[in-house]
C-alpha cells in the first residue's frame, strides 16, 4: 500500500517538477524516491530517523535509509482519513491515543504489513522517548536487531567519545548485517559533502533574513525534519544552491511575498492538511525560520568523522537543558527580525509540550508575543480547523498591537 | 550547603544512593504528596506523568525544604523538563543532573562510570567530606545487605499461604526507599527469620495469586484493594517493589564505580532501558516462580516509557494463557473505585 503511495507521489511530483522546476519539488522527488527504493527486493535497508541520526554515517554504505515516522506520516499529506483508519489497528491493538500519532501511525503501518523490512533498525534516544520505544518495538515485531544512538544531556570530552564509540559499532553493525564493509575515506568523503551542502545551506539561512522574506518557511521548517535523510550526499548541495538560485531570482526581480508579521516556528509543522498556511497568507504572516532549520552545528572535521558527527548530535536544540534550546530561539529571533513566535504543540509530544511555560516566560521578557497552537501532526481527530483560526488571528491581532 | 546527614532527594531508581551515603549525606528516594496538581498542570504540561507533576506542585506549594539537595536524572523526557522546571521555578539549595545512560552495553557502563566519579566529586562538595574508596566500598556492602535481607522476604514470598501480605513488604520496601534504611532493614531482618522458620509446604494453597507489574508507585492503593479483594500478592515488579531489591552490586570489584554502573545499567532494568522482550520474559520467570494466577499491569498516565510496551506484554501474555489487567493510574489513584471494580472483576474471573 505504502509503495504504491509514494509512487503516485512521486509521478505527481514529476509532473510538477515538469511545469515548474523547483528545489522544494525535486527534494520532494527525492523523499519518494528513497521511500520507493526501500520496497526494492535487493535493497539493503537500513531504518533510521533522518532528523536525528548523522546520516552521512550511513552515506558511506551503499543502503537505503528509511525512516518510519516519515514514512508512515507522508499518508495524512494527501489522505488523513486512511491514516486514522490504520491508527485504529493501533489502538485496537492497545496503543493508547495519549501517544504520538506519529507512532500509532508507524505501529499500525507495521501491523498491516506495509512497511519494508530493515537489516537493522537505528534509532536515536533525543527528541522524544516515543520515537526508540517504537523502533525497539517495531524490531522485536521484524525479528531485527535495533540500537537507538543514545546522546547524553552535556557535551564534554566523555560524551563525545561516548557517541562516537557508538557510532564505530554501528558502521560495524551495519557492516555484518549488509556484507559490506565499512570504508572510512568514503565516511570522509561524504563529511566533506555534507560540510558543502551546511555552506549552501547558510546561504539560504542568510537569505531568509531579507525582509520580505524570500523563501517559503513552511518548507524551511520541514526541510530540517527530513532534509537531514540527503546528508552526506552530493544532490543535498544541489537543491540547496538551487533553492539560493531561486530566492536570489525573486529578491532581483521583487518578486516577494506579501510580509507584516515574521514568525518563528517551534517544533514541527503538522503533516496533515491543516488552514494555518491560509491564514498566514491571508494576513500576511511568513513563518521565517524554524529553531531546527538553523544551522546550528558548524563545521564538520572529517579527520575526525566519528567525533564530529557525534558532535553534531549533541548540538541539537532538543538535546540538553531548556537554556540551550532558549538561547538559539533568541538568537534567531535576533537575527531574523522577527515579530512572534508559534510553538505547535502535539500534546503527546512531553518535551515540547512541558517547555511552553519556559519558553514562553523567556519571551514574555522581551516582548515577544507567542503562540501555543494545539493540534497534532497526522491524526484528523485531535485537530480543530475553527480552533486554528480563533488562536491564529488573535495571535495576529497582538503581533498588530506590537508594530 | 556543607555538612553530613543533610538529606539529599533523587527521583529516579537510576540514582545510586550509594555514593550519596559515601559522601556521608543521607539519601532519599522523594515521594510526590500532592494529588491535585493544577499548578503542576500550568507549569508544565497537564499530560505529563503525574509522579512529575506531584513532585513539582509540592516545590511549587512549598519549596523544597525538606531536602537540602536534589539528584535528577536523565531518566525521561518528563524528567529532563522537570529538571529545567526547578531549576528555572524553584529556589534551590543544590540539584544535579546526573547523566544516565540509555544503552546497556560497555560503552555505556564506561560513560556511566565516568559519571558516577563526577557524581561523587559533587557530591563530595556538597557535604565537604571526599567519597573516598573504602566510603564507597562500605555503602555498596551496606546497601547490598539492606537490599539483600529484602531479596530474602520475597524468596519467602513463593510460599502459599503467603508469610508477609505483599502490601506490608511493599511499605517495607518504601521504608527503606525513603531513608529508614537501616530501621526497615531491622524490621524486615527479624519478620524473615520469624517467618523462615513458620515453614510453609506450597500446599494447601487458598487464595488467588497476583503479580503486578509496572514502574513508579509508592502507595499501597493497588496492594489492598486486591487484597480486600481476596487475592494476594506474591511480587511486584516495580521501581520501587522487587525490582529495586534485585540488585547486588559487586563488593569485590577493584573499582567501585564501575561495579555500581554495571549494576544500576544491569538487570533487573525498567522499560526506559530493558527491550520488551527482556520486560516479558522477567514477568514470565516470576509468574512461574511465584505460581501466579493473574497479572495486573499497571502504568502511570503519560508514561510513554511503560505505555508503549503495554500492547506487546499483553499480546504475549495472553498468549500464554495469562489473564492479565491494565491498569492506568494517575499516581494518587483518584479514581480508586473505579480500579476497585475492576480488580474485583479480576479476582472473581480468576475465582471462577
Amino acid at each position: 500500500m505504502l509503495k504504491k503511495y509514494y509512487t503516485e507521489m512521486k509521478n505527481g511530483l514529476e509532473t510538477a517538477y515538469q511545469q515548474k522546476p523547483r528545489a522544494w519539488i525535486k527534494m520532494n522527488i527525492q523523499l519518494a524516491s528513497i521511500m520507493i527504493d526501500a520496497f526494492r527486493d535487493d535493497a539493503k535497508i537500513i531504518w533510521t530517523s533522518f532528523y536525528s541520526f548523522p546520516m552521512e554515517l550511513l552515506a558511506a554504505f551503499d543502503v537505503v535509509p528509511f525512516d518510519f515516522e516519515i514514512a508512515a506520516n507522508l499518508l495524512p499529506v494527501f489522505n488523513p482519513d486512511a491514516a486514522v483508519e490504520i491508527m485504529n489497528k493501533a489502538e485496537e491493538a492497545g496503543y493508547s491515543t495519549d501517544i504520538c500519532s506519529y507512532h500509532r501511525l508507524a505501529a499500525g503501518c507495521s501491523m498491516l504489513g506495509y512497511m519494508p523490512k530493515g537489516e537493522l533498525l537505528l534509532s536515536s534516544s533525543y527528541f522524544c522517548d516515543g520515537k526508540a520505544k517504537t523502533n525497539r518495538l517495531l524490531a522485536d515485531h521484524y525479528s531485527r536487531e535495533s540500537i537507538s544512538l543514545d546522546v547524553p544531556n552535556k557535551i564534554s570530552r566523555e560524551s563525545v567519545d561516548y557517541v562516537a564509540g557508538q557510532l564505530r559499532r554501528i558502521a560495524g553493525k551495519i557492516e555484518e548485517v549488509t556484507g559490506q564493509r565499512f570504508d572510512l575515506d568514503c565516511l570522509r568523503e561524504s563529511i566533506r559533502v555534507s560540510n558543502r551542502s551546511r555552506r549552501a545551506y547558510r546561504q539560504l539561512a542568510e537569505l531568509q533574513k531579507v525582509t520580505p522574506y524570500p523563501y517559503i518557511g513552511v518548507p524551511v521548517v520541514n526541510m530540517s525534519i527530513f532534509g537531514n535523510m540527503l546528508a552526506g550526499r552530493e544532490i543535498q548541495e544541489q537543491i540547496y544552491l538551487d533553492m539560493v538560485e531561486e530566492s536570489r531570482k525573486k529578491i532581483m526581480e521583487g518578486n516577494l511575498a506579501q510580509e507584516k508579521y515574521r514568525v518563528l516556528w517551534l517544533a514541527w509543522f503538522p503533516v496533515q492538511p491543516t488552514n494555518i498556511n491560509q491564514i498566514f497568507r491571508k494576513n500576511g504572516v511568513t513563518v521565517v525560520m524554524g529553531e531546527l532549520a538553523r544551522n546550528y552545528w558548524g563545521e564538520m572535521d572529517e579527520s575526525l568523522p566519528f567525533e564530529s558527527l557525534a558532535l553534531w548530535s549533541l548540538r541539537n536544540p532538543y538535546v540538553g537543558t531548556i537554556e540551550q534550546r532558549l538561547k538559539g530561539i533568541n538568537e534567531i529571533i535576533d537575527e531574523y527580525k522577527l515579530d512572534g513566535v508559534v510553538h505547535f504543540s502535539t500534546d503527546a509530544c512531553r518535551h515540547s509540550c512541558a517547555a511552553q511555560k519556559m519558553i514562553g516566560d523567556a519571551l514574555k521578557e522581551r516582548d515577544i508575543p507567542y503562540l501555543v497552537l494545539d493540534g497534532d501532526m497526522s491524526d484528523k481527530r485531535k485537530y480543530s480547523p475553527d480552533r486554528t483560526q480563533l488562536l491564529l488571528e488573535n495571535f495576529i491581532e497582538v503581533m498588530a498591537g506590537r508594530k | 550547603m556543607q555538612g553530613t546527614n543533610m538529606k539529599i532527594g533523587y527521583f529516579c531508581s537510576m540514582v545510586p544512593a550509594e555514593i550519596i551515603t559515601a559522601a556521608g549525606l543521607k539519601p532519599v528516594w522523594v515521594k510526590g504528596k500532592a494529588g491535585m496538581t493544577a499548578a503542576a498542570d500550568a507549569h508544565l504540561y497537564p499530560n505529563m506523568c503525574p509522579y512529575i507533576k506531584s513532585l513539582f506542585t509540592d516545590a511549587l506549594e512549598g519549596g523544597d525544604t525538606t531536602y537540602d539537595g536534589l539528584v535528577f536524572a536523565r531518566s525521561c523526557d518528563g524528567m529532563r523538563r522537570l529538571y529545567d522546571a526547578w531549576e528555572a521555578y524553584i529556589p534551590s539549595k543544590f540539584t544535579y543532573m546526573l547523566e544516565a545512560p540509555k544503552n546497556v552495553d560497555q560503552l555505556a557502563v564506561a560513560y556511566f562510570t565516568s559519571q558516577l566519579r563526577e557524581f561523587a566529586v559533587q557530591m563530595g562538595k556538597a557535604s565537604g567530606s571526599e567519597v573516598t574508596g573504602p566510603a564507597l566500598k562500605k555503602a555498596i556492602q551496606d546497601a547490598n545487605k539492606t537490599r539483600g535481607v529484602m531479596r530474602d522476604l520475597y524468596s519467602l514470598q513463593k510460599r502459599s499461604p503467603l508469610p508477609v501480605s505483599g502490601s506490608e513488604l511493599f511499605s517495607l520496601g518504601l521504608e527503606i526507599l525513603q531513608g529508614n534504611g537501616n530501621d526497615a532493614a531491622g524490621r524486615v531482618s527479624s519478620l524473615y527469620k520469624k517467618t523462615a522458620k513458620s515453614g510453609g509446604s506450597g500446599r494447601g494453597r487458598k487464595k488467588i495469586r497476583i503479580m503486578i507489574g509496572g514502574n513508579v508507585m509508592d502507595r499501597p492503593d493497588l496492594f489492598q484493594m486486591i487484597e480486600n479483594a481476596g487475592a494476594e500478592v506474591p511480587i511486584a515488579d516495580l521501581c520501587t517493589a522487587s525490582r529495586y531489591f534485585e540488585r547486588v552490586v559487586d563488593e569485590h570489584g577493584g573499582d567501585g564505580f564501575v561495579s555500581l554502573a554495571e549494576a544500576y545499567l544491569g538487570e533487573p532494568r525498567c522499560s526506559r532501558t530493558a527491550a520488551p522482550a527482556e520486560i516479558y520474559a522477567r514477568i514470565s520467570g516470576n509468574v512461574k516462580q511465584y505460581a501466579v494466577d493473574g497479572v495486573v499491569l499497571t502504568a502511570l498516565k503519560f508514561c510513554d516509557q511503560q505505555l508503549y510496551d503495554i500492547p506487546y506484554l499483553l499480546r504475549r501474555l495472553n498468549g500464554d494463557g495469562m489473564p492479565v489487567l491494565f491498569i492506568e493510574n494517575d499516581y494518587v489513584f483518584s479514581d480508586r473505585d473505579r480500579i476497585r471494580t475492576r480488580v474485583e472483576a479480576f479476582v472473581e474471573m480468576l475465582e471462577s
